[in-house]
C-alpha cells in the first residue's frame, strides 16, 4: 500500500478578483521508505503539493490519502492528530521556536498529544537525535545562536522526534550553501536508510534533485516527468 | 506544563511591552486597592472617633412624660441601669454620665450656637487623653465654671483664656435661662464634630439645666472595641427590659433602629419614664451607606480603568499574533491542536494579569506604608476619617479576591478574541503569511 496517494488533486487560490491555479490535476503514489524529490521551478506547485500531503492545506478538488486515511474524511482535530503522529516537517526557513533551546525545540512535538513519553525515555531519545544530527554540544543554545546548517539540523531532529513514517521537507536547502545543502540531504538520506522513514522534499536545485531516488518534476501545476532511479522508469 | 513554560517564555520575549501592560494593570490595582483600603478603615475610624467624641459605644437616655404631656430628657435614678449593665456581663472600659446644654455662647457681641457637654472629669481620665489642648490645662477644670472650647470657636468668639462667656439656654424643662463660664482651655480643632461641642463640669451643667447633682441625661458605655457594640447591645437589652421600660429597637427591614425608637416615642401612647438605647452603629449606618457607595464607585473605576487597559491588551495580542503567525503555523503543523494554541495565548494573558496583580499589590503595600506613616494632624477636616491623625487601611480578603477575579477575567476576555483568531488560523495559511 502506498504511504501517500494523490488522485487528480487540484488547488486554486483566490488572488484578488482572479484565481491562481497552483495545482491543476496531479496524481501519484509514494511508496513506504521512498526518498523522493519534487522538483520544479518557482510557482510550479511544489510547496502546495507538500502542504496538501502534510494536511496543512486542503485540495480544491481530488483526494489525498495518507497512510490509508482519506484526509477529506477527517476533522481538524483528527487531522492534527494524524499530522502529529505520522508526519514530520522541515521548512525552508527552519521555523524553530525562538524562545526555546535546541533541546526544547526538538522535544516540543513529543510534548504534544495525549501519549507523552516519560521524561527519561524522552530525554534519551532527544539526546540520541541530537547526537545523530551532530548537535549534542549545542543543547542549551537558542536558534539565533546557530548557523543556518545547524538550525536545519535542529529542524530535522524535530521532524524525526515523534518517529513519523513520513517527513516532508519544503526546500530544506534553499537557505543553505551548497556544501551544507549536500550535508543536510546526506543526513536525511541516512535517516531514510537507517530508520526507513519516507522523505519527500521539494527543491529547485538540480544538484540536490539528483540525490533523490524518485523524482517528480512539476511544471505549471502539472507533473512534467516522474523518474525512479531503481526502475529507470519515467514519463 | 509545556504550555505554561512556553507561555512564560513568550511573555518574557518582549519584556518592555509586558512590563508596560503589567504596569497599567498594577496602577489600576494600586488605585482601586487604596480606595478600598481607605474606605475599609473609614468606618472603623469614624466609629472610633465618634465613640471618643461621644464617650461611648452604647448610649442610654431617659424620656419622662410630664403631666402636661411634654417629653423631658433625664435620668433621675440610674440604679436599675447599673444593675442591668452588671447583670448583662458586658465587658466595658468605663461608663460616662453626661448632661448637655444646647445654647448660644455669647462674648462681647459675638455669638455662636454650641453644645456644652458636662462631664465628670475626675472619672473620665480616658476622655482627657483624647482632647489635645492648645492653650490652658485640665488643672483649670478645678474651677466649677470652667469651659474648654475648640480653637475655631475661640477665634469666632474672639475669646482668650480666662475670659468669661455667657450661655443663653433652656433648662431641661424648657425654661429660658443663662449662665456664665470661664475659658479654662482651648483645644485643637478636630474638624466638624470637634467644633460643635465644648466641655464643662457636669455639676455646673446640671445646675444650669436645673437637674439635681445625681441626675444626668445620657449614660454612655465605652467598650474595648467597636466590634463589641452589637454583641454587647444584644446582651444588655434583655437585662434592661427586666428592669425598666425600654423602647424597642426592633425594625421591620433595613431601617435604622434609632428611627424605630423615635417612631414609637412619637406615635405610641405611653406615660411615665421610658428609656432609649442607641449605639454607635445607629450613627454609623449612614457612614456605612457612604462606604458602600465608595466601594461601588471603586469597582466602577476599576471597570473603567480596565476597559481602557483591555483595549491595550487586545491590540497587543493582535500584534503578537501577527508577529508570531509563522510560529503558530509551525506549532499547528507539528501537532498542536487549536485549543492548545488558544490556551497558550490565554496563559500568556493570565501570566500578564498575575504579574500586574503582584506588582500592583506590592506597590499598594508600599503606598499604604508611606501614607500611613505620614502624620496628617488632628486639626484637619480629614480627622474623623483618620486614626489619631494617621491614615489607616483595612482591606478584606474578599475584596482582594474580587479585584483579582475582575482583573484576571477582564485580561482573559481582552486576550480571548486574538487568541481565538490565532487558534482558528489554518496552518498552511499561517506558514505562508509573510510579515
Amino acid at each position: 500500500m502506498a504511504i501517500v496517494s494523490l488522485k487528480n488533486v487540484k488547488k486554486t487560490y483566490p488572488l484578488g478578483k482572479t484565481e491562481v491555479k497552483a495545482v491543476r490535476g496531479v496524481s501519484f503514489d509514494i511508496a513506504r521508505g521512498d526518498f523522493i524529490s519534487i522538483a520544479g521551478p518557482s510557482g510550479s506547485g511544489k510547496s502546495t503539493i507538500l502542504n496538501m500531503i502534510g494536511c496543512i492545506d486542503v485540495p480544491t478538488e481530488g483526494t489525498v490519502e495518507l497512510n490509508g486515511h482519506l484526509t477529506s474524511d477527517l476533522n481538524d482535530r483528527e487531522i492534527t492528530r494524524l499530522r502529529h503522529k505520522f508526519v514530520g516537517f522541515i521548512f525552508q526557513s527552519f521555523n524553530l521556536i525562538p524562545v526555546l533551546t535546541v533541546y526544547e525545540n526538538i522535544e516540543f512535538p513529543l510534548l504534544l498529544g495525549k501519549n507523552v513519553p516519560a521524561p527519561p525515555e524522552r530525554k534519551e531519545w532527544v539526546n540520541y537525535l541530537m547526537d545523530e544530527v551532530g548537535l549534542k554540544d549545542w543543547t542549551k543554545h537558542r536558534p539565533n545562536e546557530l548557523s543556518g546548517g545547524q538550525r536545519q539540523r535542529v529542524a530535522i531532529a524535530r521532524a524525526l522526534v515523534t518517529k513519523p513514517e513520513l517527513v516532508l521537507a519544503d526546500e530544506p536547502t534553499a537557505n543553505l550553501d551548497s556544501e551544507t545543502s549536500e550535508a543536510i540531504i546526506g543526513l536525511m538520506k541516512k535517516v531514510n536508510q537507517d530508520m526507513g522513514t519516507t522523505f519527500i522534499f521539494s527543491t529547485h536545485d538540480p544538484t540536490i534533485v539528483d540525490l533523490a531516488e524518485h523524482i517528480i518534476r512539476l511544471r505549471d501545476g502539472l507533473i512534467d516527468s516522474e523518474y525512479r532511479r531503481d526502475t529507470e522508469g519515467g514519463r | 506544563m509545556k504550555l505554561i513554560r512556553l507561555a512564560a517564555k513568550n511573555l518574557l520575549r518582549q519584556k518592555r511591552r509586558s512590563i508596560l501592560l503589567g504596569s497599567a494593570i498594577a496602577f489600576g490595582i494600586l488605585f482601586v486597592t487604596l480606595i478600598n483600603g481607605f474606605t475599609g478603615s473609614f468606618i472603623i475610624n469614624v466609629g472610633e472617633n465618634f465613640s471618643n467624641l461621644l464617650a461611648g459605644h452604647i448610649f442610654i437616655d431617659g424620656v419622662e412624660k410630664s403631666e402636661t404631656g411634654k417629653e423631658l430628657y433625664i435620668i433621675r435614678d440610674d440604679s436599675a441601669l447599673m444593675d442591668a449593665v452588671d447583670a448583662s456581663g458586658i465587658d466595658y472600659r468605663f461608663l460616662t454620665k453626661r448632661s448637655e446644654i444646647r445654647g448660644s455662647l455669647l462674648f462681647e457681641g459675638n455669638g455662636i450656637n454650641q453644645s456644652i457637654v458636662g462631664a465628670d472629669w475626675s472619672r473620665e481620665s480616658y476622655f482627657k487623653e483624647r482632647i489635645i489642648l492648645k492653650e490652658g490645662s485640665f488643672d483649670n477644670m478645678a474651677d466649677p465654671q470652667a469651659l474648654i472650647i475648640s480653637s475655631k470657636i475661640a477665634d469666632r468668639l474672639q475669646v482668650e483664656l480666662g475670659d468669661r462667656v455667657i450661655v443663653k439656654m433652656q433648662t431641661y424643662t424648657g425654661q429660658q435661662t443663662a449662665g456664665d463660664f470661664t475659658i479654662a482651655a482651648i483645644s485643637i480643632d478636630t474638624g466638624l464634630f470637634g467644633s460643635i461641642s465644648c466641655y464643662a463640669n457636669l455639676d455646673y451643667v446640671n445646675e444650669l439645666l436645673n437637674l439635681a447633682p445625681d441626675e444626668y441625661l445620657t449614660l454612655g458605655i465605652y467598650l474595648p472595641e467597636l466590634v463589641d457594640t452589637e454583641p454587647s447591645t444584644d446582651s444588655l437589652i434583655p437585662e434592661l427590659e427586666k428592669r425598666i421600660s425600654l423602647f424597642s429597637r426592633e425594625t421591620a427591614g433595613d431601617e435604622n433602629p434609632f428611627m424605630a425608637i423615635l417612631e414609637q416615642q412619637e406615635e405610641e401612647e405611653w406615660e411615665g419614664i421610658r428609656y432609649r438605647l442607641s449605639n454607635i452603629n445607629d450613627i454609623l449606618s449612614e457612614v456605612e451607606e457612604i462606604v458602600r457607595i465608595l466601594n461601588i464607585a471603586s469597582i466602577v473605576i476599576l471597570l473603567v480603568l480596565f476597559a481602557i487597559i483591555m483595549v491595550g491588551i487586545t491590540n497587543t495580542f493582535r500584534m503578537v499574533m501577527f508577529e508570531r503567525i509563522q510560529e503558530i503555523g509551525t506549532m499547528r503543523a507539528v501537532g498542536m491542536q487549536r485549543s492548545e494554541v488558544r490556551q497558550l495565548f490565554l496563559l500568556e494573558a493570565l501570566f500578564l494579569a498575575l504579574f500586574g496583580l503582584a506588582a500592583g499589590y506590592l506597590l499598594t503595600a508600599g503606598a499604604m506604608g508611606i501614607l500611613s506613616s505620614i502624620y496628617w494632624g488632628v486639626d484637619t477636616p480629614l480627622f474623623m476619617l483618620l486614626k489619631n491623625g494617621y491614615m489607616t487601611f483595612t482591606i478584606t480578603a474578599g475584596q482582594i479576591l474580587l479585584n483579582i477575579a475582575i482583573v484576571t477575567l477582564l485580561t482573559l476576555a481582552a486576550a480571548f478574541r486574538p487568541s481565538d483568531k490565532a487558534a482558528r488560523l489554518e496552518p498552511g495559511v499561517a506558514l505562508a503569511t509573510e510579515k
